[in-house]
Order: C-alpha cells, then structure tokens, then sequence
C-alpha cells in the first residue's frame, strides 16, 4: 500500500484552473464517499482551499491510486481528459512532507500564513465524520498538525505582515490590541482605503465611516463594505468618536492639520488614535505625528514594513526546512511505519 | 554569615538570569513566551520569600529592618503584583522588564545584608501592618513605573513604525496605559491603608515620614486624577509614573528605621 497526494495549488495552476476544481462544503462528503468507495483506495482526505485542491489517499497501488484520483478530478468537475491539467503527483514520504510543509505555511501564497493549518483541520474532520480516514491519515494528518505547530513555535515564519492591509492591522492591534471596539473612518473613498478598512473590519472592527468629496461613492462605498456614508464636511467632527482614520483623497494640499487633531485628542480624553495617510500628496500634516498618543503612517511606512516582513519570511524558509528535517529524524513519520510491512512497496516510479 | 544570605543571591541570579536569557533571546530573534522563563522568575520569587522568612525569623519581626531589607521587601512586592496583575493583564514580558530593576535593588542590597541581624521583636501590630502595606503600596508604584517604561518603549517603536521582534512582543499601548492607572489605582489605595494604620501605632507618624508619605500619596493621587478626569495622555502618564517612582525611593532611604 502506498500513501499518495494529488492535487493541484497556487504553485502549479492559475485561478482560472483552482476556480474551477473548488470542493464546495456540502459537496465535498459525497465526494470524499465516492472516492473511498473506489476499488484500490483504502482511505482519503480532501483539502480544498481557494490556493489548492490537494487529496491525501491510502492507495493499493500508487501509480494505479494516482491514476484513479486524477481521473475522479477530471470527472467530478467536468474536466476533458485531453486538457493538460498541471497535477502534482506524489506518494509516501513525498506525499507525507507535503502535507507537513503546506500545514507548516511553507507552500503558502502568504508563507507562513495561518489559515492553512484551520484549513486543513477542517478537511481532516470532514473525511473523519463520513468515516474516509483510518489508521494511516489519521496518524498522518495527527503528525502534520504537530510538525505545523513545532514550525511555528520555533521560527519567526508567520510574523510580520506581507501587505499594506495587513500591516495596518498589526499596527493597529499593537496600539488598540483587540480591534472589537475600534471605529473606523475613511475620508477619501479610493481602492487602497477600501483594502484596509476591510483588513480591518475582517479582524474585528466595530464599525466604519465612509466621508468622500462625492456623496454618491461614500454612499457607494459604504454600501460596499457595511458603513455609513457622512458628507466630507463633517469628518472633522467625527475624529473624536473615530479610532483609526484612513485618509485617501485626491486633495493636492493638507487636509489635516495639527491644531485640529490636537483639539480632537483633548476630546478623546488619552485614547490613542491611529492615521493612516495612503494619499500621494499627503492628506496629513507631518507634525501630527508628534502629538502624543496619535501614531501617524504614511503609505510609505506600511510598504517598507511589508517589504521588510517578506524579506525577512524568506529567510525563514531555510531555517524551517532544517527544522523540517531534524524534526522528522527525530520522530519520523509513523503514518509510514510497520506494522504495514509492505508499505511503498509498490512501484513507486510511476509517481511523478 | 546568616544562611537566608543564600537564598537572596539564588533570588538575584534567578532574576538575572530570566533578564538575560529574555534580552539575548530578543536581540537574536529567537524569543517566544516561554514556561521556562516564567519558571526563573518563579524560582526567584520563591528565594525571594524564603530570604525573607528566614530573615524575618532572625530579626522577629517583618524584614524591614533597614533600607536593603525595604528594598528586598519592595522587591518581593514587585514580583508578588507581576505574578498577580501582570499575567491577568497578559502583559506578556513584563517579568523580562521588572527582572532588571529587582535585580538592581537585590544587587544593591546584598553586600549589606551578609551579618545576622539584631534581633528586634515586633511589639507594635500596627506598625508592622502600616510598614508591610505602605511596602506593597511601593511595590505597585515599583511595577507601575515597569509598566510605563514598558509603554514608553512600545509607543517609541510604534510612532516610528518600528515593527520588530520587540514590538511584537510587548503588549499593545493601551493595555499598557490601562495597566499603569490600574497599578497606581492598587498602589494608591494600598498606601491610603498603610498611611491609615500608621495612625494606629504607638507613636503615630509626624514630622518628614509623615510629610514625605503624604508627598508620595500625592503625587499619585493627582497623576490617577488628572488621567480618569482631565484625559492626561497615555504618554505623559507613563512618563509621570516613571518619574514619580523617585518619590518613594527618596520616601524610603530618608526615613528612620
């Protein structure tokens, strides 16, 4: 018997491919039934995300297994089998490290991103509850939930934010901590304020404000992302009840100056305030950053942090990778151990 | 050589110890929140008490006999309210910060608490408890100026985007500023205890003790003030928290003991 992986990611499939081999939930335990039920598979899981679509099988035979798993893709989504579909192909110990580096974030669009290891959590549970998984992926997937969390906890491999959004929330969580009881407040309704409103109101924010020169895209943009359009008027008087401001307008001058800030944090009575200024020229007077309790970034700013945090997340590859190796020396992968005498026994080769 | 000596050096390493495993770790990019270092500090907490029960056996009373056991009881104070308050606020690497400044008034103290002290049994409850809470009144002033330094250091790298692996780890600015008027709240209220039962005592204070704790009682009373009514900035109160914690210092090396 052997332990297979197919699949297809971000890596080796564009969109237009992933968008069209998408497991919906309640279409994946029929799916997951029907895979189990074919002769020559013995077990399966399927991790289906909007980066891939990867099944984890226990095969009779792995190139024989591969080939059926391949072939139920092609089928279940209404693939013809003459398009060249770009499938990775894997079995047993490649199959297994697999695994421990997608639940490691380390074949992540986002290295080290988190979602991932939820993801796959999940698709463990669902092959679980419709009885697809026995003694090989349940120990499989158990290790991969280990080695994902060693990862982590040894390696700086999710820290730092890799975009402008997301760094915009780090910063705003290590001022605000949690973002429950932030209110948010845009003025100016541009694409990149969008962006991090909704990184924002993702993690938590309690609301969001929508001020725009044009009434109509305030109302607009609001409608959008769930907020309250306000004319551009009266943003000023808004400050004081707002906890994070995004400013994007078009303005060719300063449209926010220390005086005014300064009367609204007297208001705010020692509640900080966090501004973001995405506007090329800028919105926010550069003096405002000295007010105490106010912390003021520029576009610039986010973007040197993100392009630090990749950097630094590419250095880390190399550090998880050794940790990887050392760890499955340590422990090695139990999933491909006796008693199955004979496991990957079989013709490997046909793997690819 | 009194043998409770030992346990204050064991105590000062402890305290050393966790501060230089947490500043390495820092600097290389390798730390995490981790049992091992809540272990150091707990191991120097329990030398800590051990230090001064022995001592407080030999002296016959509460070990605040002089100005390096008031330190040491500070101290102890100071760990105490972080084990307390600083987990329940998960301010996490407050211990890493309030390790250095134990560390130093342990150091400070050692060489003068080598010789078995008098023995002075105590005959005035009252005093005991006025000295006793006034101290811990002190150690949350201790673990308050701790905290300010904490938000002074998180709001510097914050207002020049500095994200970095210190950043991350301490705790936002605000819990930060709330755990520094909570901790000025507790230290205030302790000390209004301690001021009260000094009245209690045979000979009640009067004079600069007096004066110098009513200076100390406030000064925090009207840095909380101005902060719940008057909106003070977090930044200034962290900076007054960390100022003011000279007035107690002051409090304790002028006063007869």
């Amino acid at each position: 018997m052997n332990l297979i992986c197919l699949g297809i990611s971000h890596q080796t499939a564009p969109v237009e491919v992933r968008e069209r081999m998408a497991f919906s939930e309640s279409d994946l335990p029929n799916a997951l039934g029907e895979i189990a039920s074919t002769n020559g598979i013995r077990e399966v899981v399927v991790l289906s995300t909007c980066n891939r679509v990867e099944t984890y099988a226990v095969a009779d035979h792995a190139g024989r297994g591969l080939d059926i798993l391949e072939s139920y893709l092609r089928n279940h989504f209404g693939l013809d089998s003459d398009l060249e579909l770009p499938f990775f192909r894997k079995s047993d110990r490649d199959s297994a490290l697999h695994l421990f580096r997608v639940a490691s974030g380390l074949e992540s669009m986002v290295l080290g991103e988190t979602e991932i290891f939820g993801q796959i959590k999940k698709a463990y549970a669902s092959a679980q509850s419709v009885g697809t998984t026995s003694r090989t992926l349940n120990k499989l997937f158990q290790q991969s939930f280990s080695v994902g969390k060693y990862i982590r906890n040894h390696t700086q491999i999710q820290r730092g934010s890799t975009s402008v959004g997301s760094v915009a929330v780090d910063l705003a969580e290590k001022v605000f901590g949690e973002l429950k009881r932030c209110h948010v407040m845009l003025i100016g309704a541009g694409d990149m304020s969008r962006t991090v409103a909704q990184s924002l109101l993702s993690r938590g924010a309690k609301s969001v404000i929508v001020s725009n020169r044009s009434f109509d895209r305030a109302e607009e943009l609001a409608g959008e992302i769930g907020g309250e359009a306000i004319r551009f008027d009266d943003w000023e008087s808004k400050i004081t009840e707002t906890d994070i401001v995004i400013a994007s307008t078009s303005a060719p001058h300063t449209i926010m100056k220390p005086d005014a800030v300064s009367d609204a944090m007297r208001l705010r009575r020692g509640r900080p305030l966090i501004i973001i200024d995405i506007a090329v020229p800028r919105d926010v007077e550069p003096e405002v950053a000295e007010l105490a309790d106010v912390y003021l970034y520029p576009i610039d700013s986010l973007s040197q942090i993100a392009g630090r945090a990749r950097k630094q997340r590419e250095a880390q590859i190399r550090q998880c990778e050794e940790l990887l190796a050392s760890y499955l020396d340590d422990k090695g992968i139990p999933a491909l151990e006796a008693p199955r005498e004979n496991f990957g026994g079989a013709d490997p080769s046909q793997a690819v | 050589m009194e043998t409770g000596w030992n346990w204050l050096l064991i105590s000062t390493l402890c305290f050393l110890g966790g501060f230089a495993y947490v500043a390495i770790s820092l600097r290389t990019g390798r730390y995490h929140p981790s049992l091992l270092n809540l272990c150091i500090m707990a191991a120097g907490f329990i030398a800590q008490c051990l230090f001064l029960g022995e001592r407080g056996q030999a002296v016959g009373r509460c070990p605040i006999t002089n100005p390096f056991e008031i330190l040491v009881f500070v101290s102890w104070s100071a760990v105490l309210l972080y084990f307390l308050l600083g987990r329940t606020f998960r301010l996490s690497l407050m211990g890493a910060f309030t390790a250095p400044l134990v560390s130093f008034f342990q150091l400070v103290s050692l060489p003068f608490l080598r010789e078995v002290p008098e023995r002075r049994p105590a005959d005035d409850y009252w005093l005991e408890m006025h000295a006793s809470v006034s101290l811990l009144a002190y150690g949350a002033f201790a673990l308050s100026c701790i905290a300010g330094v904490m938000f002074l250091v998180q709001d510097g790298l914050l207002k020049r985007a500095k994200l970095q692996d210190l950043s991350y780890n301490l705790p936002p600015v605000t819990n930060l500023s709330k755990a520094i008027t909570r901790l000025v709240g507790i230290g205030l209220v302790l000390l209004t205890i301690g001021i009260a039962s000094g009245f209690g005592t045979k000979t009640p204070p009067s004079g600069i003790h007096l004066v110098l704790s009513v200076c100390v009682w406030a000064a925090y009373a009207v840095l909380i003030g101005l902060r719940l009514t008057r909106g003070l900035s977090s930044r200034l109160s962290a900076r007054l928290t960390v100022g003011a914690f000279v007035l107690p210092i002051v409090t304790l090396m002028m006063l007869d003991h």
